[in-house]
């Protein structure tokens, strides 16, 4: 079947995403907020995002890969915000396989040989 | 570390799963079924205690506490889970090839890989470095490998355990027992011989009443004969049949998880040592080594815990294995350091200790040659509960007739580890007794005995 993309801002859309693929692998990858010429406030998430893309097709069959933007700078800056609090996210761009404690977190993101053995991973 | 060095290197990784099919991730005994989560779970006892005595210092609350082993068990193979990760990342950034697959000797320089699919791989290298660790003995009697769990299980036991009977009288098995009971099982310990073998006895035994004392039963002279399934289950009923060691008196008892922590095997005889000529201790499977961690074929090296001769301590390989690469690749020249290695049982009641025991010291040095300090302590925190007076106890072996050296540290109490550290670098400067009165103590603490 091969896998597929979901785009989700905020927390809510993102967790009622995750909820809705219980049972299949699922990959979320965590950006700054993207402003109207599609760029994100956070230069690192631009730098990770198309590292990130080109090895998508790594991902195991039924995947789901979820892109979401977590909201704009001051929102990400604050310390109880609930991506922060509950998904225990400590820097963006972060990427991650849900349900598991894998994860990559900012300049881990632009490596390729690690974004590959995420999504390859046993 | 020798990926520092700018060395091309791979790691083979392999678990061969438990007899009820149970396996893990990178990282090792330590990480994975051994110190870690066996000190977040001591860590888990020692909290119910806490609650126990946060009553007589004042703090309310009505409710009975009650322990989830699922709960503590998901947190802590969350917390491996996230070490393993941590492992492969670390790796595959310093360009460390890793493989998930069993490997063995098939020739000189040659190792042959196989993973789990049975797919094999052959590899060469210009050197090889074996640190294949150790795994739970079984006892080979009828229903040990289908019925019993060994401590390769219990870190990631899906139910809880139950009612359980530890066998065995290790370190490991007395942690087990310890923490089990203090989460509130029915604990019983069944020993053939004496407790902590190796460790300094009067210790020991002040460990066995410990903990005889809170409520762990234990059975002495006895090993089981038999493991009968009474019942299936999550967790099952077992019945044990044991015989005495010392008549032919046979007793049964009811578990429901049966628990064996009888000793540790090398696993050094299926990876084809005899292909490259690796010499073994046929007895014990353990691999001599010279000062250098070399083993009698140049170019193969050994660590950790199936060396023979040396302490079986995560610390302890680490360190080897670092040096070894700084001597190979770096031109250092220091070697590790085995003498004071300090060690802690994290027993209910926590044992640190450093150097000798007080058997080995008067059978090295002769009972004229040494002198013993000691003293029992009730640390400050226990008075308000009313617990234990008179249990806690330290003591130092000095050694006469070199200006009174200190070669044994011994501490029994809580946070032993933490005391016994500082001490251990104490002993690596050559502390005598002299400068250990001069220095005046932290007061209110147990360390300052």
């Amino acid at each position: 079947m091969g896998w597929e993309e979901k785009q989700v801002r905020g927390y809510l859309e993102f967790v009622q995403t995750a909820q809705r693929y219980h049972g299949r692998p699922i990959f979320a990858l965590f950006c700054g907020d993207k402003d109207a010429a599609g760029k994100s406030w956070c230069p690192d998430c631009v730098t990770a995002e198309p590292v990130v893309r080109k090895e998508l097709h790594n991902m195991p069959d039924e995947s789901v890969f979820i892109y979401c933007l977590v909201g704009d700078r001051t929102y990400w800056k604050d310390p109880n915000n609930e991506f922060r609090k509950n998904l225990k996210l400590t820097g963006v761009p972060t990427l991650l396989k849900y349900g598991t404690p894998q994860k990559l977190v900012e300049e881990e993101c632009f490596k390729a040989e690690l974004v590959r053995m995420l999504f390859t991973e046993d | 570390e020798a990926a520092k060095y700018e060395k091309k290197v791979m790691v083979l990784d392999f678990v061969m799963p438990t007899p009820l099919g149970n396996s893990w991730g990178l990282g090792g005994t330590c990480v994975n079924v051994g110190c870690i989560p066996k000190k977040l779970m001591h860590q888990a006892a020692l909290l119910g205690q806490a609650l126990q005595d946060s009553r007589k210092y004042g703090w309310q609350f009505t409710e009975e506490v009650k322990h989830n082993w699922m709960t503590m068990t998901e947190s802590v193979q969350n917390y491996i889970g996230s070490l393993n990760w941590g492992y492969r990342v670390s790796l595959r950034e310093k360009n460390v090839t890793y493989e998930n697959a069993y490997g063995e000797f098939v020739g000189p320089h040659t190792v042959k890989a196989t993973n789990k699919r049975g797919v094999e791989k052959l590899y060469t290298a210009e050197r090889f470095l074996i640190a294949t660790g150790e795994r739970p003995r079984y006892l080979g009697i009828p229903g040990d490998k289908e019925y019993c769990i060994s401590s390769d299980d219990l870190f990631s036991l899906p139910y809880c355990p139950g009612k359980t009977l530890v066998v065995g009288a290790s370190y490991v098995a007395l942690e087990c027992a310890g923490f089990l009971a203090g989460l509130g099982l029915d604990v019983t310990v069944m020993v053939r011989s004496i407790l902590l073998r190796g460790f300094d006895q009067d210790i020991a035994n002040k460990i066995g009443e410990y903990m005889e004392e809170h409520g762990i039963n234990f059975i002495r002279e006895f090993v089981p004969i038999k493991v009968e399934q009474i019942e299936e289950g999550t967790p099952g009923r077992l019945k044990v049949t044991a015989k005495s060691t010392t008549g032919n008196q046979i007793i049964e008892g009811e578990y429901n998880t049966v628990l064996l922590a009888i000793g540790r095997d090398a696993c050094t005889r299926k990876i084809g040592l005899d292909k490259v000529g690796v010499k073994i201790n046929e007895k014990t499977g353990k691999i001599p080594v010279n000062d250098e961690e070399q083993t009698n074929v140049p170019y193969i090296y050994a660590v950790g815990d199936i060396l023979q001769d040396k302490l079986e301590l995560t610390p302890v390989a680490i360190q080897a294995g670092r040096l070894l690469v700084q001597r190979l690749y770096g031109g250092a020249t220091s070697k590790c350091d085995y003498v004071n290695v300090p060690t802690t049982v994290f027993t209910p009641l926590e044992y640190g200790a450093c150097g000798y025991s007080e058997e080995t010291a008067v059978e090295k040095f002769g009972e004229e040659n040494i002198e013993v300090y000691h003293s029992h302590f009730w640390p400050l925190e226990w008075t308000v509960p009313s617990r234990d007076n008179n249990k806690c106890y330290a003591k130092i072996i000095c050694n006469i007739q070199d200006n009174e050296r200190v070669i044994g540290f011994h501490v029994l109490g809580p946070n032993a580890g933490e005391i016994t550290q500082g001490f251990a670098a104490a002993m690596k400067c050559g502390l005598t007794k002299e400068q250990l009165d001069s220095t005046i103590g932290i007061h209110p603490v147990c360390a300052e005995v």
